[in-house]
């Protein structure tokens, strides 16, 4: 009995020793021979339709097939995984995740502590209020409630409007609560990236909301896979990327998921 | 590691703030839900299985679901169903409540019920009636042994009231989340806010064992 025991013991061990040891290779994107396919983890917050979002268990959206076309075409396996939008920086800085993809704003601050690949998304924050509204221009968001997401361009472009940590914006862990806190009535405008937000009015024509642009307070923005620093994935990636976009396999992901056609010549002046 | 003591500073005045509201919702909380866990407590107790019944339908939704789940019901819900919008402070001040009262029911419950019976036999024989020996002689005595547990459900209530960031109440996990969303950093605000969680539940601890002492005959 106690032998026995102690085999299981052994075994166990075993396993666990395997598990782990299993758990380093995979997502370690460097080394090994160049014919075996390398894979990527890549992180997520499958709440922000139609970039990324749940159907029916599986992570789908624009972000999800541009991803999958890029890796395929630097020849890479991803691995999309839903940790939500804080965890996700944090798992990219902590090089426990090889990518993140969420689309992310390259900015600045965040350049600070992250790479990026080249640009392959133009966005704007634009604003969503209810018909009706006295709000026409960034401008009349002041003295209102804005309900954001934290941590998302759409916060920092309400806080340069309202002050920092402005008392009169809300945030939430993701879009769909801020835009909910705004049709129940708790906040007069949410600011957001403008395909959210219009994709949600487009969606919900009975809450009757109205999408407002303001191209001079708030500037075209450009999403980027956000990677650890020296990422050793950036070079292959950002190849792969361009070379979608020129041979028209970015613009047909782009016009199933938004149906029109990209501004392709804005994009590649950024890159 | 490298521990940024500047942005600890620089959310300082949010924290602070974060934690008066965090100390308001869970005072509102503690008195709120221990008045209707009382009276929902001795709603449980009534002979008549038919009155009774409501009351244990009260526990068992409140006790058997999520707090989340019950924040999120009541501040997306129910609150804009009777003001027309929705208000986070005051959500989570319900949600709190009745989510407590349900604990503080049972917690009632036990505490009259371990009071012998010869103690309401005693009183009815001097001539009190039924309110009167619940009122004089059940409940100060029960109310004694209730202090323990009724300290523990004010600590955990001290500690849900952190879930109320999720309706954008701006109570002190509030204030951490902005942070860690600002600078991407995970020591500073959320060790900051386990210390001050730490510091208000060791107070409430403290005031509690000092009424412990005072109510004590032996």
């Amino acid at each position: 009995m106690k032998k026995l025991s102690g085999l299981v013991m052994a075994m166990v061990f075993v396993f666990v020793l395997a598990a782990c040891g299993a758990e380093k290779t995979t997502g370690d994107g460097q080394g090994g021979s160049d014919t075996e396919k390398k894979s990527v983890r890549v992180v997520t917050d499958a709440n922000y339709a139609p970039f990324e979002y749940m159907d029916g268990g599986k992570i789908v959206g624009f972000d999800v097939d541009f991803v999958n076309a890029v890796a395929k075409e630097a020849g890479y396996d991803v691995k999309i995984e839903n940790v939500g939008w804080d965890p996700l920086f944090l798992e990219v800085k902590n090089k426990s995740a090889d990518m993140g993809m969420s689309a992310i704003t390259i900015n600045d601050e965040r350049k600070q502590t992250y790479d990026f690949s080249v640009p392959y998304f133009l966005s704007t924050n634009k604003i969503l209020v209810p018909e009706g509204s006295d709000i026409k221009s960034a401008e009349d968001l002041k003295g209102k409630t804005v309900s954001v997401q934290n941590a998302t361009t759409g916060q920092s472009s309400a806080e340069k409007l309202l002050g920092k940590n402005s008392k009169d914006i809300k945030k939430f862990k993701n879009n769909n609560l801020a835009i909910l806190e705004l049709t129940k009535g708790g906040a007069d405008a949410v600011v957001a990236d403008n395909t959210v937000i219009e994709e949600y009015a487009k969606n919900n024509p009975k809450q009757k909301l109205v999408v407002i642009e303001d191209s001079k307070a708030f500037e075209a923005e450009f999403y980027g896979l956000m990677l650890p620093k020296g990422s050793n994935v950036k070079a292959d990636f950002d190849e792969a990327t361009k070379k979608i976009i020129d041979n028209g396999k970015y613009t047909e992901i782009y016009k199933k998921w938004f149906k029109v056609e990209p501004d392709l010549d804005k994009l590649k002046e950024q890159q | 590691m490298d521990f940024r003591f500047d942005i600890i500073a620089e959310y300082a005045p949010f924290l602070l703030e974060g934690t008066l509201l965090t100390i308001g919702l869970s005072l509102a909380g503690i008195v709120i839900g221990t008045v209707l866990g009382l009276l929902i407590g001795l709603g449980k107790m009534m002979q008549n299985k038919w009155l009774a019944f409501p009351f244990e339908c009260y526990i068992t939704i409140f006790r058997g679901t999520p707090l989340l789940v019950q924040i999120l019901l009541i501040h997306f819900a129910v609150v804009p169903l009777f003001t027309g919008n929705t208000n986070g402070i005051l959500a989570s001040i319900i949600t709190l409540s009745l989510n407590a009262a349900a604990y503080i029911a049972e917690i009632f419950r036990a505490g009259i019920l371990s009071i012998d019976r010869g103690q309401m036999e005693g009183a009815r024989s001097l001539g009190m009636n039924h309110v009167q020996s619940m009122r004089y002689i059940i409940l100060p005595q029960a109310f004694k042994r209730m202090i323990p547990p009724l300290g523990n459900e004010f600590i955990v209530l001290i500690k849900e009231s952190s879930l109320a960031s999720i309706v954008a109440a701006p109570e002190i996990m509030y204030w951490g989340q902005a942070m860690n969303g600002q600078y991407f950093r995970v020591w500073e605000p959320y060790l900051t806010a386990a210390v001050i969680y730490l510091i208000l539940t060791l107070s409430l601890s403290f005031l509690l064992h000092r009424l412990e002492r005072r109510l004590a005959t032996e």
